[in-house]
C-alpha cells in the first residue's frame, strides 16, 4: 500500500472529526461559471498510474513540524546554547527626545568584565537599513523615542546584566517632544524631515468635487484605532557569531531572513556571502518579527564582533513590549455623499497613521490602508488622502492586516452610520453598494472574478440567524440589566505585495531532488505557526504526484535558500506557492528529459530516478522566478491600477451582550464567512481564521496600550490584556472557493484577512445594542460607561442613564 | 555588588524529573524554570512572560500544575516533576499530543508544552470535562495563534479517547 | 528576569517553630514566602527589596483545614485549590470559594495562598472582601506565642497591616454561622480569568418576612484597603427593600468608597460599578426571599444550563445516561420534592439495559472502583466519590467480615450476573453482609426488583446531597 493510500486510511477520522465543525462550500460547476471551471483545471499534475487519486492539497495533512512541537523538541532561539556564549543587553533612552550630553558608567560594577558597544563600534553604516535609512542601530548623539538603543553590554553571566544596565547613567538635554498625530500635524515640534511627514499618497477616482451638490445626504465622521502589541508568546531573540573567515552568522526568531541579511551587510560593511542568517523555530510573529529582528541581529552581531564570542540577546516581556514595534495608531475621516436610496455617490477619505519616530515600514502600511479604505464597495468617485506622520514613540511597524484593519474599521462603521442616517438597514446599505464583477475599485482595478457579495452576505446572515436575532434583540425589555446586539462587517483583503511590489521583489524559489530520493523546497519563507512548512510541502508533493512525506522544506538559511521574499502580506501560499509549483515541475521535467522517468510514474520510480540523477550529476535543483502576470498594470505615481493580484472577500457577523452592571462586552457568537480562492488545508485555514479573529476581538475590546510621554506604561502581560480561553466564544468559520489563477492551486492569501472584520462587526453590534455611536477601538467598559452617561442617542431606542 | 556578610552559596537541591532523580546545584532563589532549562537542558518548558500570566512555563509538581517561573528551586526540593519531555513514552505519543496534532491545537508551538501539561492536569482532575470546563482549566495558558477553539477540541477529543480506551 | 539569584538567601527550616525563631532572631530581615505568586513576580521584575526569604510553602502546620463546632480554621498556607476542594468551605463559605475560583488560573491557584493574599495586602485582592463579611479572625504566631485578632482591623493603610515584624499569620478562622444567608459574589476584571480586579463584591444577607435582618457588604479596589460598607449596611439593616431604600443605599455606597484612577481603570468607572454591584445584590435579596419558594442554588443553576452540562451534572446520582437525559428533559424542576418525584418516576420506567448501566457504575461493596469499565463510558469521578462516602462504614470492618463480604459478593455475581447493589448509607459491614446473604436466596426476578429499589434509594440520597450544593 502506498504512503498516500495510508494517508487516505488515516485521514477520514480526522476529517470526520473536523467536518462536523467546518463546512465550506464549493460552488457547483454551473454552465457559465467559467472561473470555477478554470480554477478546477489548474493542473494538479497527478500521475496517472499506481497512485491514489486523492489530492494532498485540500486535505488536512499532519503539520510538518507538529510532532516536535507537541513533544517540546522544537528548537527556538533561547533553546540554543553555544560554547563560550555571552549574553547581551541593551541600554536604552529614558527620554522621548533630546541630545545625549554625557554617559557615565557608575562604580560598583566590574566593568572590565563586560563587553561594551556604542555607535562608534559600528563598522559600516549606523542604521537598520529597510526602506528609508533613517533609523540608527545605536543612537550616537540624539535620541528620538523612549527605549531607543544607545549602548550594548555583554557578559557571560546573564544575571549581572540588569544591574549593569541600570548602572549606566545618561544625562540628556531634552527637546520638546510630540506624542499625537495632531501634535505632529500641527508641528508643535518638527522631529522628522521638514514637516514630520514620512509619506503621503493620493488616490483619486472620478470627479469628487462635483458630487456634493448632487447628494441627498452628506455623512461625516471620524474613526480612530489605537496601537496594538503583537504579543507573540515567544519574545524576540538572536544569537550571533563572528569570525574573520566566515563573517557573521545569526540565528533567531524572525520572519524575513533576507531583510536581516540586507541590514547586516550595510551595518557591518560585509559582502553578501559573509553574512548568514538562519531562522530557528519561531514562536509567533504576526508582523512583529518582520523588521525589528534586524535591530536585534545587528546588536548581537556588534557584540559578537567586538568580543569574538557568540552572543545571545533574548528580550524579556517588558522590554519586548516597550521597545519593539506595534500596530500603527490611526485616524480616518470620512465625508461621504449619498443618495436617498442608499447609494454612495462619492466621498473624501482622510487617513492618517502615527509612525513613531522613524520611517521603517510606515509608507507600506499607509499604502495598504489607503488602498483598502473604500472597502468592498463601488465608489463612482473618491479622493483618498493618506499620510504617515512622525511622533516621539518607538517606531510602529507591521502587524497582521498592515493598515487594512484600520481603514476597514472606519469604512464598516461608516456604512452603518450612513444606513442609520438614511433609515436603511445595515444589510441593505451594503447590498446596494457592493462591488460587482466588471466594476472598478477605488484604484480602478476591475473585478474580474464572479464574486457575488450579495450572496456572500445572504449566506452569512443565514448562518448567523441575523434577522431573527436582530428583531429579538430590538424588542427586548429596556429595563433589563443587559443588552444584546448583532453587527455586520463586509470587507476584502488583497493578497501579495501591493502594485509593483511583487515584481520588485522578484522572488526566487528552488526545489531540490535529494540523494535519498526525497524532495526539498528551498525558500526563505518562514514557518511561525501559520503553516508554511506544511502548505508548501503539500503544493510540491501535489505538483510532483508524490506522497506528502517525501517533501520537506529546508531550514531558511540565507546560505542555502534563495530569496523568495519576506513572509508577509499573505503571500506565502499564494505567490510563493505558485513558484514552488513551477519549480517542482522543473524537477520532474529534468528527470523525464534525462530518460530516467516516464510521463506516468509511481512514487517509487520517482525516488529511484532522483537517486540515480544525484548520484550521477550531483546537486539537482530547479529554480523558478516570479514573473508578473500579463495584464497586471500599476501606476506608482498616480497610485492607480491593479493593486493586488487577488482579493479575498468576507462577511463577518458578531453577536454581543453588553452587561449594564459592569459595562463589559461579551462576544456570544461570531460567524466568519470568507471566499478564499481555494482551501489548501482545511484545519490550518480554520486555525488561521479563528486565531486572527481572536486577535481582532482583542483589538476591539481588550488591548489598550497606555502611553505616557511616548512610553508604554502597561508593558507586562498583567496589564496589557489579551483574551484567555474563557473570553472567546466558539468561532464559526465558513469558506467559499472561487479559485485564483494567480495562486497555487487556486489559493488566495488568508493570513491577514481575519484581522479586518472583528473590530467593525463587534462595534456595529454594540451600537446596535446600545443605540449610540462608538467610533474608536479599543472600546473598554470605561468608555462605554462614559458614553452612556453623556449620550444623546441617535436611534429611537431612547435615552439611557449610566446606571440602573 | 552586595554586602558579603551572609553566605549565598549554591545548594544541592534534589528532585525527580520525569521519573529520573536529579540534583541541581543552584542558588535557592533561582527559578525552577531556569534550572530546568539551563542546568538540566530540558528546554521544552518555555518562558513567555516571567510573571505567571501566560502559562508557557507550566510543569506538574507533585501532580499539581504550577508556573515554574514563579517557583524558587529550593521549594522543589524532594518534589516529583513532570515536564513536556516526560509525557510521551519513547516514541509513543500521549493521547493529548496525538489529539493536538490531529485537531490543529498547535500552531507556532511555543505555548504548546504548557498547554498540554495544563490539559493533562485537567484530564487528571476531570475525566470528560465539558467545553466550558476545558476553557476554565486552560484559562491560565495564553495562546496568541489559535484563538483556542482547536485546542479545546483537542482536549475534548483526548478526554473521549481516554475513556473509550 | 531582572534580579540576580546570587544576591538572595532562602532557607526552608521545615517547622513553624524554627521559622518563628528565625523571624525573632532578625526581625524584619526575613520575608516569608509561601507559593510565591506575588513575591516571585516582584523578584523577576527586579523589584523585590527583601534579600532573605524563608519558605513556608507546604508546611503541614500551616496547611490544614480544621472544622470545629464553632469555626473553620484555615491554615495560612492553604492554597486557593485547597479552598476550592474543601467541601465544608464550599458549603458554608461560598464567597471564599468563589474568590478562590477567580484568582488567576489553575497554576496560580495551586500555589497562591490565603495567607499570602492577606499579607500582600493589595486592596484588589480577591479573597479579602469575603473574609470581611464572614467576620474572619486571624491567628498570628511568633516566638511570643499566638494571638487572635479580628480581621476587620488588620489592614491599617495601603499595604500596611498589624502584623509585627516577627509574626506570621498561622490561620484564618471563619465562624460557622452563615449557612442561612443568601450570598452574592462578583468580580469585575479586565477579562474573565487571570485578571486583577477592577472592583469586586462579597456580600451576605438574610431577609425574614420581607425585612433585612442582616446584611454584610464588602468591596475590593475602592479604597486603600478592602472595604466593609458599614454605613450602607446600617441604612439597609432592619428595613424592607423598596425603591426608596435602594435609592438611599445607592447614595451611601457612593459616599463610602474612595476609588482611584490607575493603570487598570478609572475612579468614575469603579464608583459607578460599585454602586451597580451593590444594587444587584440588593435586588437579588429582594427577589429571592424565602416566602416566594426559594429555589436552591444548585437546582436553579441546573435548570438554566445547557443540556449536555445538565446531563453530566446529574448523571453521578444514578449512573444511567438515559435516566440523566430524561431528567434533563423534565426541566425546569421547581423544587426538591419535584426533583425526587421525577427521579423516581424516571427510574421506574427505565429499560432493563439502562438499569444495568446504573448498577455497573458502582464499585463492588468494599472496593473503591467499579469492577469493570463499561464498554461505553467510565462513571464520572463524582460517582466514585459518592460511593466512597456511602461505604464509609465498610472500611472499618474487621478482617473476617471483609473476607466474608468478598466471598459473598463473588457468589452473588456468579448467580445473578451483576454486582450486588445495596443502599449502604448508615449500615455497618455486618449488616450489609447479612442482607447480602439473605438476598442470595432470592430468585432472579425478585432480586432484580430488590436491586432496582436499592438503586432508587441510593439515587434519592445522592440527589438530596447534590441539591444542597
Amino acid at each position: 500500500m502506498s504512503l498516500l493510500g495510508l494517508l487516505h486510511f488515516v485521514l477520514p477520522k480526522t476529517f470526520a472529526l473536523f467536518a462536523s465543525r467546518l463546512s465550506y462550500t464549493i460552488p457547483s460547476a454551473q454552465p457559465g461559471n467559467l472561473s470555477v471551471e478554470r480554477a478546477r483545471q489548474i493542473p494538479a499534475v497527478t500521475s496517472r498510474s499506481g497512485m491514489n487519486s486523492d489530492r494532498i492539497v485540500g486535505n488536512s495533512v499532519p503539520r510538518k513540524e507538529g510532532r516536535d512541537k507537541v513533544t517540546g523538541r522544537s528548537q527556538y532561539v533561547d533553546d540554543m546554547v553555544l560554547p563560550d556564549m555571552l549574553f547581551g543587553a541593551t541600554v536604552r533612552s529614558q527620554i522621548p527626545r533630546g541630545r545625549i550630553r554625557k554617559i557615565t558608567l557608575d562604580p560598583g560594577i566590574a566593568w572590565d568584565e563586560f563587553v561594551i558597544v556604542s555607535a562608534k563600534d559600528i563598522p559600516g553604516k549606523n542604521c537598520i537599513s529597510l526602506i528609508v535609512d533613517d533609523q540608527p542601530c545605536l543612537a550616537s548623539e540624539f535620541v528620538n523615542h523612549p527605549e531607543e538603543p544607545i549602548l550594548l553590554l555583554a557578559h557571560r553571566n546573564r544575571y549581572l546584566l540588569p544591574q549593569a544596565v541600570a548602572a549606566v547613567s545618561i544625562e540628556y538635554d531634552p527637546s520638546p517632544a510630540i506624542f499625537t498625530m495632531e501634535e505632529s500635524e500641527g508641528r508643535a515640534a518638527t522631529i522628522w524631515g521638514a514637516d514630520n511627514i514620512f509619506k503621503t499618497y493620493l488616490i483619486e477616482k472620478g470627479d469628487v468635487d462635483t458630487i456634493w451638490d448632487k447628494a441627498d445626504h452628506i455623512v461625516e465622521a471620524e474613526y480612530t484605532t489605537g496601537a496594538q502589541e503583537q504579543l507573540y508568546i515567544e519574545n524576540n531573540g538572536m544569537i550571533a557569531v563572528f569570525d574573520a573567515a566566515h563573517g557573521i552568522t545569526v540565528w533567531g526568531s524572525l520572519q524575513c531572513p533576507y531583510y536581516i541579511h540586507k541590514a547586516l551587510t550595510a551595518l557591518c560593511n560585509l559582502p553578501a556571502e559573509k553574512v548568514r542568517v538562519v531562522q530557528m523555530e519561531t514562536g509567533g510573529a504576526f508582523g512583529g518579527k518582520e523588521e525589528y529582528p534586524s535591530m536585534i541581529a545587528a546588536h548581537a552581531a556588534l557584540l559578537a564582533i567586538k568580543s569574538g564570542n557568540p552572543v545571545k540577546i533574548i528580550y524579556d516581556r517588558m522590554e519586548d513590549m516597550a521597545a519593539t514595534t506595534k500596530r500603527h495608531p490611526s485616524r480616518t475621516r470620512h465625508r461621504t455623499a449619498v443618495s436617498r436610496d442608499g447609494r454612495i455617490l462619492g466621498g473624501e477619505i482622510d487617513f492618517t497613521i502615527d509612525g513613531g519616530a522613524y520611517a521603517t515600514l510606515s509608507s507600506v502600511v499607509l499604502s495598504r490602508g489607503a488602498i483598502h479604505a473604500g472597502g468592498p464597495y463601488y465608489w463612482p468617485s473618491v479622493r483618498i488622502r493618506a499620510k504617515a506622520v512622525a511622533t516621539n514613540a518607538p517606531p510602529h511597524g507591521a502587524f497582521r492586516g498592515f493598515g487594512a484593519p484600520q481603514t476597514l474599521f472606519a469604512m464598516e462603521r461608516h456604512m452603518d452610520r450612513i444606513a442609520q442616517t438614511l433609515g436603511l438597514s445595515a444589510v441593505e446599505i451594503r447590498r446596494r453598494n457592493f462591488l460587482r464583477p466588471g466594476q472598478a475599485t477605488t484604484t480602478e482595478q476591475v473585478v474580474r472574478e464572479p464574486i457575488d457579495l450579495g450572496k456572500l452576505l445572504d449566506r452569512a446572515l443565514e448562518v448567523a440567524d441575523y434577522h431573527s436575532k436582530k428583531q429579538r434583540f430590538a424588542s427586548v425589555d429596556e429595563s433589563g440589566f443587559s443588552r444584546k446586539g448583532i453587527g455586520i462587517a463586509a470587507f476584502l483583503h488583497g493578497a501579495g505585495f501591493t502594485g509593483s511590489g511583487e515584481r520588485y521583489l522578484s522572488s526566487v524559489v528552488g526545489v531540490e531532488g535529494c540523494a535519498d530520493g526525497n524532495v526539498r523546497v528551498l525558500v526563505s519563507s518562514t514557518e511561525f505557526g501559520q503553516g508554511t512548512n506544511t502548505v508548501l510541502s503539500q503544493v510540491a508533493a501535489e505538483a510532483l504526484g508524490l506522497p506528502y512525506e517525501s517533501v520537506s522544506l529546508a531550514q531558511p538559511d540565507t546560505l542555502a535558500v534563495p530569496n523568495s521574499g519576506p513572509t508577509v502580506a499573505s503571500r506565502t501560499a499564494m505567490v510563493v506557492g505558485k513558484l514552488v509549483q513551477s519549480a517542482a515541475v522543473g524537477i520532474r521535467q529534468t528527470l523525464i528529459s534525462s530518460n530516467l522517468l516516464n510521463e506516468d510514474y509511481t512514487a517509487e520510480q520517482f525516488r529511484a530516478a532522483c537517486q540515480h540523477y544525484v548520484a550521477e550529476h550531483g546537486q539537482f535543483r530547479s529554480w523558478s522566478r516570479y514573473e508578473a502576470p500579463e495584464g497586471i498594470y500599476w501606476d506608482d505615481e498616480k497610485y492607480r491600477g491593479e493593486a493586488y493580484a487577488a482579493f479575498a472577500w468576507a462577511v463577518y457577523i458578531a453577536e454581543v451582550t453588553v452587561d449594564l452592571t459592569t459595562y463589559r462586552v461579551v462576544v456570544d457568537d461570531f460567524v466568519a464567512l470568507q471566499e478564499v480562492g481555494r482551501v489548501l488545508h482545511p484545519l490550518l485555514a480554520r486555525g488561521q481564521i479563528i486565531g486572527g479573529i481572536a486577535q481582532g476581538i482583542g483589538f476591539s475590546l481588550y488591548e489598550k496600550v497606555v502611553w505616557q510621554n511616548g512610553r508604554m506604561q502597561n508593558a507586562q502581560m498583567t496589564n496589557y490584556i489579551m483574551p484567555t480561553a474563557t473570553d472567546l466564544p466558539p468561532i464559526r468559520v465558513f469558506f467559499e472557493e472561487l479559485g485564483n489563477i494567480h495562486g497555487a492551486y487556486g489559493a488566495k492569501g488568508i493570513g491577514e484577512l481575519p484581522m479586518d472584520g472583528p473590530a467593525p462587526a463587534i462595534l456595529n453590534a454594540i451600537v446596535d445594542a446600545l443605540g449610540i455611536h462608538f467610533d474608536s477601538v479599543p472600546l473598554l467598559p470605561e468608555d462605554i460607561m462614559d458614553a452612556l452617561d453623556s449620550a444623546s442617542p441617535v436611534s429611537a431606542v431612547g435615552a439611557m442613564g449610566g446606571s440602573r | 555588588m552586595t554586602d558579603s556578610g551572609e553566605s549565598r552559596a549554591k545548594q544541592a537541591i534534589s528532585f525527580t524529573v520525569n521519573g529520573e532523580p536529579k540534583t541541581a546545584h543552584a542558588y535557592p532563589m533561582e527559578r525552577l524554570l531556569d534550572v530546568l532549562r539551563h542546568q538540566l537542558h530540558l528546554t521544552g518548558t518555555k518562558e513567555g512572560c516571567g510573571e505567571g500570566e501566560c502559562g508557557s512555563c507550566a510543569v506538574l509538581m507533585d501532580g499539581m500544575l504550577v508556573n515554574s517561573c514563579l517557583v524558587p528551586v529550593l521549594q522543589a526540593q524532594g518534589a516529583s516533576m513532570v515536564t513536556i519531555e516526560g509525557l510521551a513514552t519513547h516514541e509513543t505519543l500521549h493521547v493529548l499530543q496525538e489529539a493536538f496534532l490531529e485537531c490543529g491545537g498547535a500552531q507556532c508551538g511555543i505555548c504548546t508544552p504548557g498547554m498540554i501539561l495544563a490539559s493533562a492536569h485537567l484530564l487528571n482532575e476531570k475525566r470528560q470535562p465539558t467545553m466550558e470546563e476545558i476553557r476554565e482549566g486552560l484559562s491560565g495558558n495564553l495562546c496568541r495563534c489559535t484563538g483556542y477553539s482547536q485546542i479545546v477540541e483537542a482536549v475534548a477529543e483526548a478526554g473521549r479517547r481516554r475513556t473509550t480506551a | 528576569m531582572r534580579s540576580n539569584p546570587s544576591d538572595y538567601e532562602m532557607v526552608a527550616p521545615g517547622s513553624l517553630q524554627a521559622i518563628v525563631s528565625l523571624l525573632a532572631k532578625e526581625p524584619g530581615l526575613w520575608l516569608p514566602i509561601a507559593g510565591g505568586t506575588d513575591v516571585m513576580v516582584q523578584f523577576a521584575a527586579g523589584k523585590l527589596p527583601a534579600r532573605k526569604l524563608v519558605s513556608i510553602w507546604n508546611l503541614s502546620e500551616l496547611r490544614r483545614i480544621e472544622v470545629t463546632c464553632g469555626e473553620i480554621r484555615i491554615g495560612a498556607a492553604c492554597t486557593y485549590t485547597d479552598l476550592r476542594k474543601h467541601e465544608r468551605v464550599g458549603a458554608e463559605f461560598p464567597l471564599l470559594q468563589s474568590a478562590a475560583r477567580w484568582t488567576g488560573g489553575i497554576a496560580n491557584q495551586n500555589r497562591g495562598t490565603i495567607g499570602g493574599n492577606i499579607v500582600n495586602a493589595s486592596p484588589a485582592a480577591d479573597s479579602l472582601p469575603a473574609l470581611l463579611v464572614y467576620d474572619a479572625q486571624l491567628i498570628l504566631v511568633s516566638v511570643r506565642g499566638e494571638r487572635r485578632v479580628p480581621y476587620a482591623g488588620f489592614h491599617t493603610g495601603y499595604k500596611k497591616t498589624l502584623l509585627a515584624r516577627d509574626e506570621l499569620i498561622r490561620a484564618v478562622c471563619l465562624p460557622r454561622r452563615f449557612s442561612g444567608y443568601r450570598t452574592h459574589a462578583r468580580k469585575v476584571g479586565v477579562r474573565n480569568a487571570q485578571a486583577i480586579s477592577k472592583v469586586c463584591i462579597a456580600a451576605l444577607g438574610r431577609v425574614v418576612d420581607g425585612v433585612v435582618e442582616d446584611v454584610r457588604i464588602a468591596l475590593g479596589s475602592v479604597a486603600p484597603v478592602p472595604l466593609r460598607l458599614t454605613e450602607t449596611e446600617q441604612i439597609v439593616r432592619a428595613k424592607a427593600i423598596d425603591s426608596d431604600l435602594l435609592s438611599s443605599a445607592r447614595k451611601t455606597v457612593a459616599s463610602e468608597i474612595r476609588p482611584i484612577d490607575d493603570i487598570r481603570s478609572t475612579a468614575r468607572y469603579r464608583a459607578a460599578v460599585s454602586v451597580n454591584l451593590v444594587m444587584e445584590f440588593l435586588d437579588r435579596l429582594k427577589s429571592e426571599s424565602p416566602e416566594s419558594g426559594e429555589l436552591k442554588g444548585v437546582l436553579a443553576r441546573w435548570n438554566r444550563c445547557s443540556s449536555d452540562e445538565a446531563a453530566a451534572a446529574i448523571l453521578p446520582c444514578c449512573g444511567s445516561r438515559v435516566w440523566a437525559q430524561r431528567m434533563v428533559a423534565r426541566r425546569p424542576l421547581a423544587d426538591e420534592a419535584s426533583l425526587l418525584a421525577a427521579a423516581n418516576e424516571t427510574w421506574n420506567n427505565l429499560a432493563p439495559g439502562d438499569r444495568m448501566e446504573a448498577f455497573r457504575s458502582h464499585p463492588r461493596i468494599g472496593e473503591s472502583r467499579p469492577a469493570k469499565a463499561s464498554s461505553s463510558q467510565s462513571p464520572p469521578v463524582e460517582s466514585v466519590k459518592w460511593s466512597a462516602q456511602e461505604q464509609q462504614n465498610i472500611r472499618d470492618a474487621d478482617a473476617a467480615v471483609t473476607i466474608a463480604l468478598a466471598d459473598s459478593n463473588r457468589e452473588y455475581e456468579r448467580r445473578f450476573n451483576r454486582i450486588f447493589i445495596v443502599c449502604a448509607t448508615g449500615k455497618s459491614a455486618a449488616e450489609i453482609l447479612e442482607i447480602l446473604q439473605r438476598r442470595l436466596n432470592h430468585d432472579a426476578e425478585a432480586e432484580l426488583h430488590e436491586a432496582a429499589e436499592q438503586q432508587r434509594q441510593i439515587t434519592e440520597i445522592r440527589l438530596r446531597k447534590w441539591i444542597e450544593g
